[in-house]
């Protein structure tokens, strides 16, 4: 069905996404919290690598930097700051959960089959540029140079706000 | 002067203005509420007056107003109109005069009452619908007001709605006169079936059914249609079996007794058989039995009145008594004397009336066995009684006399049988009229605080006179020897119905019934315990009124209470059954949906997303059927 | 070779999904987040490559969009650490306030 040679990209592919099935699998299924921020790293690392197979360098570093780096990071200090006991034993609500899990498998499906059923363009993929990383940066402050200041500004108000939002109770 | 008769449909305007003013304005405007209703009773009755002397002219011919264009069905139009004859302006006339003098009266009558401004409202919208009655030159319109005058007298009749007996007497006549109104609605109905272009007005009434078209309806259908229109008429005009409510509606203010239960409203039954005359002409059958129907009304009303003991009552039973005579007059052919008594009786029991409201108003009882001697105290509420009294008797000259006679010597032609039972009820009539006269007004006085008892004021005697003297000299518009009123409505159709024998009969026996009861209660030579003690059982047959009432109730409102009480069970168990279980689904749903709503963010993530699979599928699964 | 990455993007996205409407903790609620938002990023980024235009567009919109989802997460940590002060838990299904 999916009349693919098995080549290479495809060879690297399977594994990356084996890797990050896995790794989601084992978050959502784990007990131990600090085991699920850890798959979840293994899952942000899938991604980078499964990004460098798209050609795209900068973007996989950026996901290593900030995703495997600092986010998991950021939530296992959350972890630590706020569930001090640790416990796991969850008054479990089957309705609920079988619920969710029906309603995710038939998104799921809905979005399988869109994807099978729709005729995708046979166009050329975008060739391998000499440097991903300067071309970029060319782009941002070029075409994209207000997002990007914008953006600047959002993550300077966002981490102003988280810190005043967490030390407020402190005081 | 033609102007005059094209502008006759602003002679309804002015009540129905003065009732917009009155309901607009409020309880507190006391004075000018009485000043603008009379004010507009007054407007309409110069208008009136006008109208009809113009109508005495030469050349009055029948005069229909433009159409106005009411409800287009395809190729049928309903308009609505308003035409002018001499019976109409007759009727304007009568309609008018009582309406403006019970206006002054109520001014007295009603001074003390909180909610008199809500009173002439009410009187100003039923003179407006009775004027549009008389005026209205279809039968549909004609029903329309019809209705409305009977909803006013719903509202006047339980205008003490605080007294419970005032209310069940509103519900009563409003349900009683229902069923001949429905009767009525279904001879219109029939009629509009019918009639060659489905036409309902009542001169291509005249024409179909007049000039020799015999064809285009048979005999059947007439006389089904006359005899459903007779139902109208046995429950507006009180006819037996459905007089009931008529005594009852008594219950009412007095000035509406003699408004609306005695000149006008009840009037409406006979005015209808006048305007229908010629389908009820057009057949033999329903002749007779109109004519059987209001000789039995008039003699079988008449003894019960004999044997009443309120004041009100007995006027109102006589007032059965006499709209039977009409309407025998109507049904024996003599359509002049039936207007004509309509005419005569309409002035002289409403001046019966306002003279009772008038010892009423001043001795706070009802009950003619606590009044007495008050003669002497209220002259001239008296002697206007008295000259009713007398012209209810038939005694010449007073104006009953004439309009008796008249119906009288056409009974005598066309049919001794009823103007045998005429003459009893004429019998019957000076008997209790007599008694009535003489118990309240002559010797020695039973009050309670006969020091209290004074004459009413001038606003009240003032139309009492002037009605006496209309009483007195209105008989002479049609006499024996003078056909003028009888000429004038059916354009000299109709010829004088004059008979020596009628005259000495009728004045006979009210002589002698005057005779009787001045001997009776006046005298007190004949024990008046007499005849009832001879016959209790006949008194108290007169006394609970053929026990009518009791019978209505043991068969019809028992039955009826039955039927309506399995519909209510009907009704509570199975359909209220069925309501209740859609109550109790929507509830036990509410519940479970209740517990959605938990205030949990993740609940409402998963709803959405189970909203947007239920929607994705709706949109999608099409593809796959 | 697109729709084997459109793919991998859905299966991540309804796992994510699966964790955010389950998992009571409100830290690993916020890493499902996370997790449905680096299955849009994929999408991007595959796009930018296969897609009709192929263009570097999508990968600038990836960073721009793995940013926001930094911001994101730095908020949650604090406004999950305030409620924490507050109430003594970080289980999502204590928090009912909606309901009142």
């Amino acid at each position: 069905m999916f009349n693919i040679d098995f080549n290479g990209e495809f060879a690297t592919f399977f594994i990356f996404s084996a890797i990050m099935i896995i790794g989601a699998v084992l978050m959502v299924s784990l007990q131990k919290v600090v085991h699920m921020v850890i798959s979840m790293a293994a899952v942000f690392l899938g991604l980078a690598g499964m990004f460098v197979l798209l050609d795209a360098e900068f973007v996989a570093f950026v996901q290593v930097l900030i995703y495997a780096g600092a986010v998991s990071i950021l939530m296992i200090f959350g972890i630590m700051m706020t569930n001090h006991q640790n416990k796991q034993a969850d008054p479990v609500k089957p309705l609920h959960e079988t619920l969710a899990a029906v309603g995710a498998l038939c998104l799921f499906g809905i979005l399988f089959y869109a994807i099978r059923t729709t005729d995708f363009p046979d166009a050329q993929p975008l060739q391998a540029v000499e440097d991903n990383t300067s071309s970029i940066g060319q782009l941002l402050y070029t075409g994209y140079v207000v997002p990007f200041e914008l953006l600047s500004v959002l993550l300077t108000v966002a981490f102003i706000g988280a810190i005043a939002i967490a030390k407020k109770g402190a005081d | 002067m033609d102007q005059l008769t094209k502008a006759a449909w602003l002679i309804p305007l002015f009540p129905f203005a003065a009732f917009l003013l009155l309901t607009a304005l409020g309880r507190s405007y006391r004075l000018a509420g009485v000043l603008i209703a009379s004010i507009g009773s007054l407007a309409s009755l110069v208008m009136s007056l006008l109208v009809f002397i113009e109508r005495l002219g030469p050349n009055a011919v029948d005069y229909s107003g433009d159409s106005y264009k009411w409800i287009g069905l395809g190729e049928y139009t309903l308009k609505i109109g308003f035409e002018i004859t001499n019976l109409n302006a007759l009727m304007l006339v009568i309609v008018t005069v009582v309406s403006f003098l019970v206006n002054v009266y109520s001014a007295g009558y009603m001074k003390k009452d909180e909610r008199i401004t809500v009173f002439y409202g009410y009187v100003a919208l039923f003179t407006f619908a009775m004027l549009g009655l008389v005026l209205s030159d279809n039968m549909l319109v004609f029903y329309i007001f019809w209705e409305l005058v009977g909803v006013c007298s719903f509202l006047l009749v339980g205008f003490w709605y605080a007294k419970p007996a005032a209310r069940a007497a509103a519900k009563k006549a409003f349900i009683v006169t229902r069923i001949g109104d429905a009767g009525l609605l279904l001879g219109i109905i029939v009629l509009f079936w019918y009639m060659p272009g489905h036409a309902l007005d009542f001169s291509s009434i005249h024409n179909v059914f007049t000039e020799g078209q015999s064809g285009t309806i048979t005999t059947t259908i007439t006389t089904s249609i006359a005899l459903l229109l007779f139902m109208g008429v046995i429950g507006k005009s009180g006819q037996f079996p459905l007089h009931v409510w008529l005594p009852d509606a008594m219950e009412g203010p007095t000035p509406i007794s003699a408004l609306i239960h005695a000149a006008t409203m009840v009037a409406a039954g006979v005015f209808l058989l006048a305007r229908t005359f010629d389908i009820f002409e057009a057949s033999a059958a329903a002749m007779h039995t109109v004519a059987y129907f209001g000789g039995f009304t008039a003699i079988f009303a008449a003894t019960v009145a004999l044997a009443q003991n309120d004041i009100k009552r007995i006027l109102a039973y006589s007032t059965i008594s006499q709209l039977g005579y009409m309407v025998m007059a109507m049904g024996l052919g003599s359509m002049t004397g039936g207007i004509f008594h309509l005419f005569t009786h309409a002035f002289f029991k409403a001046l019966l009336f306002l003279a009772a409201g008038s010892v009423i108003h001043a001795v706070h009882t009802q009950n003619i066995h606590e009044m007495g001697g008050l003669g002497s105290k209220m002259r001239i509420t008296a002697w206007t009684f008295a000259i009713g009294a007398l012209s209810l008797s038939g005694i010449p000259p007073f104006s009953g006399f004439w309009s008796k006679d008249a119906i009288l010597a056409s009974a005598l032609e066309e049919n001794p049988f009823l103007f045998a039972v005429g003459l009893a009820a004429a019998f019957c009539t000076a008997l209790y009229m007599s008694r009535l006269f003489f118990i309240v007004f002559t010797g020695k006085s039973r009050l309670q605080q006969p020091a209290e008892v004074k004459e009413s004021s001038k606003v009240m005697t003032i139309p009492l006179l002037v009605l006496a003297i209309i009483s007195v000299g209105a008989g002479f518009i049609e006499t024996p020897w003078n056909g003028w009123l009888g000429s004038w409505l059916t354009d000299g159709a109709e010829d004088v119905h004059a008979s020596g024998a009628a005259i000495v009969a009728s004045i006979a026996v009210g002589v002698l019934g005057i005779y009787v009861g001045w001997l009776m209660y006046g005298k007190g030579s004949i024990e008046r315990g007499a005849a009832g003690a001879k016959m209790p059982w006949l008194v108290h047959l007169l006394e609970r009124q053929y026990y009518v009432n009791e019978f209505y109730d043991a068969v019809i409102v028992k039955t009826v209470r039955a039927v309506g009480k399995s519909l209510n069970a009907f009704d509570e168990y199975v359909i209220g059954g069925a309501v209740r279980l859609v109550g109790v689904t929507a509830g036990a749903g509410g519940r479970v949906l209740t517990r959605l709503n938990n205030g949990q963010t993740q609940t409402y993530g998963l709803t959405a997303i189970i909203g947007l699979i239920v929607i994705i599928a709706a949109i999608v699964g099409r593809r796959f059927w | 070779m697109l729709p084997s990455y459109l793919t991998m993007a859905a299966i991540l996205f309804c796992i994510g999904l699966y964790g955010a409407l389950v998992k009571r903790n409100a830290v690993i609620v916020l890493l499902s987040i996370e997790l449905m938002l680096n299955a849009v990023n994929l999408n991007l980024v595959a796009f930018s490559k296969y897609g009709d235009v192929p263009s570097l567009t999508g990968q600038v919109f990836a960073l721009f969009a793995i940013t926001v989802a930094a911001a994101e997460a730095a908020v949650g940590v604090a406004v999950l650490i305030a409620l924490f002060r507050a109430r003594g838990t970080v289980n999502v299904d204590e928090f009912d306030e909606m309901k009142r």
